[in-house]
């Protein structure tokens, strides 16, 4: 815990540039998203998209339909409207398809394997891949987090709270995502090691372009990282803009900022 | 001594059986966190059928087994897609009846089909004593039962940690969510779980009748899956080698203690196996080798 | 859809239905009784099948354990599966009584109820720590282990080891009761009054009819006993369990009192059932009382439904009837006649189980309901001065309105009442 926080000092440091990131096309594209589960509808014709290479979040209170939502893009729960990513709808497709196609989703909480050891966790990331080039992703996460090489035959349920949290975004983007969803990474960590995890999302995401949708309620910290917010209120989006302007909006500032 | 001896012989052969269908319940267990309540009926059927392949087909009988054993496994699918599939994996009650619904339509069909009258097995050991210690006799069925556990639990330990379905099958056992979301197909990786725990269940029966001195007839193993059921309990349920260890030590108990032990009538080791389970449960839930799940509220 | 016709509770209308309804169903059950004294055979499908009153009480015996089952299982949500165990118990000790030491069976009651109830409020101790599956095995492994128990040498005196214990289940009927002069009254019914015999009633079926009503008032008694347990204070701490015990016990509620009150009550009930049932068979044997009569109280509480009293009574019927039934069907139109030599009815018992948990999960009594609660609905009365609240559509509303009994057996398995899993 203490080296970790300890390292984010340098790391801000080195990576506090300037933005010299190319933002594509619209990589994932929603339309009029209605989903819930059973009789309780949670989601009521939500409109987004994420371009390629961006990083987006998405703000809201509890049970506005964050998680709600990610889990709809996922499959995890019966949707209707339209989702596209790329060319492909991904409405009624079944999680497993969805994670080929590439999508990878880091689930709220703990996303880890926790009785499998590090080093299966990231063979699991690695399931759906057929190439030869499992091992170096393997050893570049381990250069790049070397706590998970040191603890790469621990049972990941052993872990702290933060390297777990690092540990399931590792086994996500060992899927070589094109689209990776962050569900609240910030819950239950401690400040300290929130802003390291979140600098090293802002570096993921400038060093290998793969694009994010994070869903937050630390809005500051991930609209600091973040292209272009939205906050969903009961279901519906209620704000949309880039991360600056959101960062100075009055009704946002109030509501999640605490200021 | 001697006498000793020949328990301890006994208390092997016996508990190499319940280790193996441990074996099975296990393996269940740590897919679905299910108890296979139908498990020993699904067994008695595939040994059925390895004795119908092997008396009325003439194949050789490990090549019988072997089929049977396949049968058993691709039966078990079947019944894992139909049956268990549609239902919520949590909702435990469901479940629990519907392997019980089994139970009695495995019973009954075996009954129906060959009739409640014992019939004696093909060997599938040599015949005759490996050992002789004084008058207590190794057999070489005993070293046979003995070895065929360890081998089976080495290979099903092999599977699991080295072969891709083996992965996708741990890592349904510890998170069904995070496995789905790295695009673990989850249906099919119990499926597997049920294929390979019925292919040793398989095993298991037709070890258990080819004793000499035991013959195979449809409730042949009501009781077994008691004994077995322990076994998996004291190796904690998810553990391959715990439910081994375990099947020895029910076995154990059985020959050994509950004859030494004057005030436990030799009828009462079942109810012995049935207390144990019930100490183990209770004062150590997790079991000896087994992880401590925290239960879901 | 909304039901055809909707009631207040306190309408003449419903009240009428209500009071029809059970005098038709005490009238049919008299009638049943009077017909079916005799061991004549009725055809089914060509074969002879002997739909008497032994058989009856039977079901009654069942009933009466299944009773105990919703208590624990339906009710409190404990999976319990050895009730066979205390089954068992009641009927040798009841025989014991009886054979042994000359009571009176109705006496003898007051020996095997405390006592399967202490039993089982021992065996609800561990309960407190050991749940779900786990509660499963265990429980189904002490019902494996009853045959043995009762074969000690050591009990062989008491329980007459692997013959059995045999027990005189003479329950004559008082002089007073003109069973005879009710008979002939049934017999000079025009038309009808064939299926009723000739002349006076025999002693044994007089005695068959005398011994069908007091199990039946036994079972009505158990009936009622439950049913205002559930509805009390304690009946209401075991749903709480059920539905989840950690907040129950933040809630207030004494875990381990009502969990064992549970296991008790069911265990004695169990008892009760087992004490019917050798009094109606004369004989108690261990082979009798295997785990296979543990899974058949099971198919009977699925079947009826999880956490309704009159599943209990469906449930009963179930078990008692189907392998009976089978084990006297030697044809049947397209089924070869090997397939019915075998234990069929236990087959179909197994596959009844199956098939009802994947279509109908309430059981028996929650589909009946449903098709009930389409034509007719009974609101309860709302208080005066209220306007009558316009009852919301179809299932809904009788699942809303009726006795809370069958909201619980139907939620539990109902796809739309799950909680998100997030």
């Amino acid at each position: 815990m203490s080296e970790s926080a300890n390292d984010i000092g340098s790391d801000a440091v080195a990576t506090d540039s300037p933005r010299a990131k190319t933002i594509g096309d619209t990589l994932l594209d929603v339309k009029d998203l209605h989903g819930g589960y059973g009789p309780i509808r949670v989601l009521h014709g939500l409109d987004f998209h994420v371009a390629e290479g961006e990083v987006v979040v998405i703000l809201g209170a509890n049970g506005a339909g964050k998680t709600t939502t990610l889990r709809a893009l996922s499959g995890k729960l019966d949707a209707t409207g339209s989702v596209m990513f790329g060319d492909e709808d991904l409405i009624s497709k079944k999680t497993a398809d969805i994670v080929r196609m590439g999508v990878a989703h880091v689930p709220q909480g703990r996303g880890t394997l926790p009785e499998l050891s590090v080093e299966d966790n990231l063979h699991v990331g690695a399931y759906i891949r057929k190439d030869k080039e499992v091992r170096a992703d393997i050893d570049r996460w381990y250069d790049v987090y070397p706590v998970l090489k040191e603890r790469r035959h621990q049972r990941a349920g052993s872990l702290s709270g933060g390297e777990q949290q690092m540990l399931a975004v590792a086994r996500a983007l060992m899927s070589r995502p094109k689209l990776l969803l962050l569900d609240e990474p910030s819950l239950g960590l401690a400040p300290l090691i929130v802003q390291d995890l979140f600098e090293r999302f802002r570096r993921i995401n400038q060093e290998t372009g793969t694009t994010m949708l994070v869903v937050e309620q630390n809005a500051q910290l991930a609209l600091s990282i973040a292209d272009r917010g939205y906050v969903i209120e009961s279901g519906t989006i209620s704000i949309q803009g880039n991360a600056h302007e959101l960062m100075h909006d009055d009704a946002i500032r109030k509501a999640y900022l605490g200021v | 001594m001697d006498l000793f001896l020949a328990r301890l012989f006994d208390g092997l052969s016996n508990g190499s059986t319940y280790a193996l269908i441990a074996l099975a319940l296990v393996i269940i267990y740590k897919a679905t966190t299910l108890i296979n309540f139908a498990q020993g009926e699904m067994a008695m059927f595939g040994a059925f059928v390895v004795l119908v392949l092997a008396t009325e087909q003439g194949l050789p009988i490990w090549v019988a087994v072997i089929l049977g054993m396949v049968f058993s496994a691709v039966a078990a699918a079947g019944i894992e897609r139909v049956l268990i599939r549609p239902f919520d994996p949590y909702d435990h009650l469901p479940l629990v009846i519907v392997t019980l619904g089994l139970f009695l339509s495995i019973t009954a069909l075996a009954g129906i089909i060959w009739r409640f009258d014992p019939r004696a097995f093909p060997r599938m050991y040599p015949a005759g004593t490996a050992l002789t210690i004084g008058n207590a006799t190794l057999t070489w069925y005993t070293v046979g039962v003995v070895a065929t556990v360890l081998i089976v639990a080495g290979l099903v330990t092999l599977l699991l940690n080295t072969t891709k379905i083996g992965l996708a099958f741990r890592a349904v056992s510890s998170n069904i969510e995070s496995s789905e979301l790295a695009g673990i197909r989850v249906g099919p990786t119990l499926q597997f779980g049920w294929a390979l725990a019925a292919a040793v269940g398989t095993l298991g029966a037709c070890v258990f009748v080819a004793d000499p001195i035991r013959q195979l007839e449809p409730s042949v193993m009501v009781r077994v899956l008691i004994f077995a059921a322990s076994a998996a309990a004291i190796g904690g349920l998810d553990s391959l080698w715990g439910a081994v260890i375990g099947g020895l030590v029910i076995g154990m108990v059985q020959s050994i203690i509950v004859p030494y032990v004057g005030f436990i009538p030799n009828e009462m080791s079942l109810a012995t196996a049935v207390i144990v389970l019930m100490l183990v449960l209770l004062f150590r839930p997790s079991g000896l080798f087994g992880t401590a799940r925290v239960e879901r509220v | 859809m909304s039901a055809r016709f909707i009631w207040s509770a306190n309408s003449r209308e419903a009240r009428t239905y209500k009071i029809v309804g059970w005098t038709l169903f005490v009238i049919a059950l008299v009638l049943f009784t009077f017909a079916y004294a005799d061991t004549a055979q009725i055809e089914i499908f060509g074969n002879g099948y002997a739909l008497s009153l032994p058989r009856a009480s039977k079901a009654i015996a069942f009933m009466i354990a299944i009773l105990g089952l919703q208590v624990v299982v339906g009710y409190t949500g404990q999976l319990v599966l050895g009730q066979s165990f205390f089954f068992g118990t009641g009927a040798y000790l009841g025989a014991y009584m009886v054979a042994d030491h000359n009571w009176p069976w109705v006496l003898s009651l007051l020996v095997v109820v405390p006592v399967c109830f202490i039993i089982g409020a021992i065996f609800g101790l561990p309960a407190l720590r050991i749940k779900g599956l786990y509660l499963a095995l265990v429980t189904l492994g002490l019902a494996a282990t009853f045959p043995s128990i009762v074969q000690l040498d050591a009990l062989d005196e008491y329980t007459g080891g692997a013959s059995g214990k045999t027990v005189s289940s003479d329950l004559v009927p008082p002089s007073w009761l003109p069973l005879d002069g009710i008979s002939s009254i049934f017999q000079n019914i025009p038309f009808f009054g064939q299926y009723f015999g000739e002349g006076d009633l025999s002693s044994s079926e007089s005695e068959r009819i005398w011994k069908f009503f007091l199990f039946t008032v036994l079972l009505a008694i158990c009936i009622w006993l439950v049913s205002n347990l559930i509805k009390s204070r304690s009946g209401r701490a075991l749903r709480a369990i059920r539905d989840n015990e950690t907040s129950a016990a933040v809630s207030g509620v004494n875990l381990a009192k009502d969990k064992t009150l549970s296991f008790g009550l069911a265990s004695a009930l169990g008892g009760v059932g087992g004490v019917v049932y050798v009094a109606e068979l004369g004989i108690a044997s261990p082979l009798d009382f295997t785990q296979l009569l543990a899974i058949n109280f099971i198919v009977g509480l699925v079947v009826g439904g999880v956490g309704t009293l009159s599943g209990a009574v469906v449930g009963g019927i179930v078990i008692a009837f189907i392998p009976d039934w089978s084990a006297s069907t030697e044809s049947f139109p397209g089924i070869p006649e090997r397939w019915l030599q075998g234990p069929t009815g236990v087959f179909i018992l197994g596959a009844l189980l199956i098939l009802l948990t994947f279509v109908l999960p309430g059981g028996v009594v929650a589909g009946m309901r449903r098709i009930k609660g389409r034509i007719l609905q009974i609101v309860p009365q709302p208080p005066k001065g209220a306007r009558v609240p316009t009852p919301p559509d179809g299932a809904d509303a009788e699942l809303r309105h009726e006795a809370d009994e069958i909201t619980a057996g139907v939620a539990a398995n109902d796809p739309l009442t799950d909680e998100p899993k997030d």
